[in-house]
């Protein structure tokens, strides 16, 4: 476009149109300067990848190009806005399935190209720590985020979206994979994360004695493949052994064993790091045993802790909106011509 | 009536502008793989270079493919969001029909790559005395045979009714089609180049002409023309039936 555009500033209402579409989850959002959210659509499509046990890509993308656009129209319609109301649009363009996030990503330009409004690109994992702004606009930075879900195990030390480090992640699967894989191999469905929750409430939490990784190097790095093996493992010889398998109880150590290993070392870094408060996110963050732990050990050391609530856990565009709000501020635009990066770091 | 034709299903990247019976603007970059990156910036690039605004469509002509599916997504997303946000009519065109509406002979085979020695194909005549409906004596075009995909050893089986005619090959494969049908006796043609492949000015045409016919599409139902099943789901059907 030629002409010079005239961006809004804090001072003004800004409503920004997001979309999210890095996995399963179709979803549209309408947000009125970053936090306020006026819409958050979600259609699942759950349901669609169960029998597999997992999300297969190429049914996950032909899903969001049938879901995207009734979604946008219900949150434009619950929002109460029209495309000419919208000041920018958003998408997530990474990490996540590329098929997916291209649909996303597509609908975004072309809705910036014909209304004339910025195009945002948001970082998904960005979203996720965001998340938590929305429920609680008032926690204190910096902050320590655990970033938990199918795709992710971040350890960050954030401050704001210029300046945040780093501090582990997995070496191998993602927490909410290893949930996911555990779950098949018991037979208890998809997605594993809840499936194993429920299924280990009536469970002895350590009845069973799985390993918890410990990283040679002392670093903040995650690591599952062993407590999946050892889990796998132990099916096994109850089977040969041709004894029953508790799942309750076999449900309920694997859970603490994660738990244990995510706590851990969220601990270590709250010790190590001068922060105000700690925030989980991600799917996995919805884990009752998981908040209980890390809040109990927090409040020993006098440190606030926020968990978003469970729509914002899970995959939203809300969270996508949210950080865009920011993005729009700082006009940190997109071109037309950015592509979508399934691998991208935050 | 200013049309606008997007084709992301092939190789080519796409992008015409037809005002009524003029093409103002015909791209088709054989460019692989950038579809996501290139088609609107090239979008953007036209209108400026006419000096119009994407409001300014008065309709949109896709190509619904068959052809990669990553690719026919990018298309078809930028169609329907063109044609909520302005409420103009959508037409979704098979990429198969674009490549025989552009050419001139009495039969037309033609085919896109479907991997492992299969072509999606479609056949099509251009013969007056073949056409029954409006649609197909206005489009001059019929398809004799619903787009499929076949394994290229097959076509000669496949168009066994058609020996005696000239058949014109357009699109992927048609060297080794024209192999496999001479050694069958079929009396089969080539097209050079510049004819073979499925050009955004016939698709913008064929949308005209569709729309004009009242036959455009509810943008809620376009999807791409996939006639392939996801291959996990393939896999799942053979593993537990259904």
């Amino acid at each position: 476009m030629n002409a010079k555009r005239n961006y809004k500033n804090k001072e003004d209402d800004i409503f920004i149109l997001a979309l999210e579409s890095s996995c399963d989850e179709t979803a549209a959002s309408v947000n009125k300067n970053g936090l306020e959210v006026l819409a958050n659509v979600v259609s699942s499509q759950v349901e669609l990848h169960q029998k597999f046990g997992g999300v297969v890509p190429e049914i996950a993308s032909r899903k969001h190009l049938e879901l995207l656009l009734p979604v946008i129209d219900e949150a434009l319609e619950k929002a109460g806005l029209e495309f000419r109301d919208l000041d920018a649009v958003a998408a997530t363009y990474g990490p996540g399935l590329v098929g997916g996030l291209l649909v996303g990503l597509t609908a975004a330009k072309a809705i910036a190209l014909s209304l004339e409004i910025p195009l945002i690109a948001v970082n998904h994992i960005a979203g996720h720590i965001y998340a938590n702004f929305i429920d609680n606009p008032q926690i204190k930075k910096p902050l320590i985020c655990l970033t938990i879900s199918g795709g992710h195990t971040d350890l960050l030390y954030f401050e704001d979206l210029k300046g945040y480090e780093i501090l582990g992640r997995t070496r191998d699967d993602a927490a909410g994979e290893a949930f996911d894989k555990i779950a098949r191999y018991m037979g208890l469905g998809y997605p594993g994360g809840p499936a194993i929750e429920k299924a280990a409430v009536e469970g002895d939490p350590q009845a069973i004695d799985f390993p918890r990784a410990v990283m040679a190097d002392n670093s903040f790095d995650f690591s599952f493949s062993g407590l999946k093996t050892a889990v796998m493992n132990y099916i096994n010889n109850q089977k040969q052994k041709g004894k029953e398998i508790d799942q309750a109880d076999l449900a309920a150590s694997f859970q603490e064993a994660v738990v244990d290993s995510l706590s851990s070392k969220l601990l270590e870094a709250v010790k190590k790091y001068d922060i105000k408060s700690v925030v989980l996110s991600g799917g996995v963050a919805a884990n009752k045993r998981l908040r209980e732990v890390v809040e109990a050990e927090l409040k020993e050391v006098e440190i606030e802790f926020y968990y978003p609530s469970l729509e914002l856990c899970t995959d939203n565009a809300a969270m996508i909106g949210a950080v865009a709000y920011y993005q729009y501020l700082d006009r940190d635009f997109a071109s037309l011509a950015i592509s979508a990066d399934p691998s991208l770091k935050l | 009536m200013l049309i606008l034709g997007i084709d992301t299903s092939t190789d080519y990247l796409a992008l015409s502008l037809l005002e009524d019976n003029l093409v103002k603007a015909e791209y088709n970059l054989s460019l692989k793989r950038q579809h996501s990156e290139k088609l609107l910036p090239l979008m953007e690039e036209l209108f400026q270079t006419f000096a119009i605004k994407a409001q300014d469509l008065d309709a949109i002509a896709v190509s619904i493919g068959p052809g990669s599916f990553t690719g026919l997504r990018i298309a078809i997303t930028t169609a329907k969001m063109l044609g909520r946000i302005f409420d103009i009519p959508v037409k979704g065109i098979s990429t198969l029909e674009i490549m025989a509406a552009g050419q001139r002979a009495d039969y037309i085979l033609t085919m896109l790559d479907a991997r492992r020695a299969r072509v999606y194909y479609s056949f099509y005549s251009r013969k007056k005395a073949d056409f029954k409906t409006d649609l197909e004596k206005k489009l001059n075009l019929k398809e004799l045979y619903q787009a499929s995909s076949i394994k290229i050893e097959q076509l000669a089986e496949l168009l066994s009714a058609y020996k005696g005619e000239e058949i014109l090959l357009l699109g992927d494969k048609t060297d080794k089609a024209a192999e496999i049908l001479k050694r069958e006796n079929f009396n089969v043609i080539t097209a050079d180049p510049e004819n073979n492949y499925p050009r955004s000015a016939v698709l913008a045409r064929l949308g005209r002409d569709y729309i004009n016919l009242g036959q455009e599409d509810d943008i809620y139902q376009l999807k791409p023309a996939y006639l392939k099943k996801p291959q996990a789901e393939l896999n799942w059907q053979q593993k537990y039936g259904g």
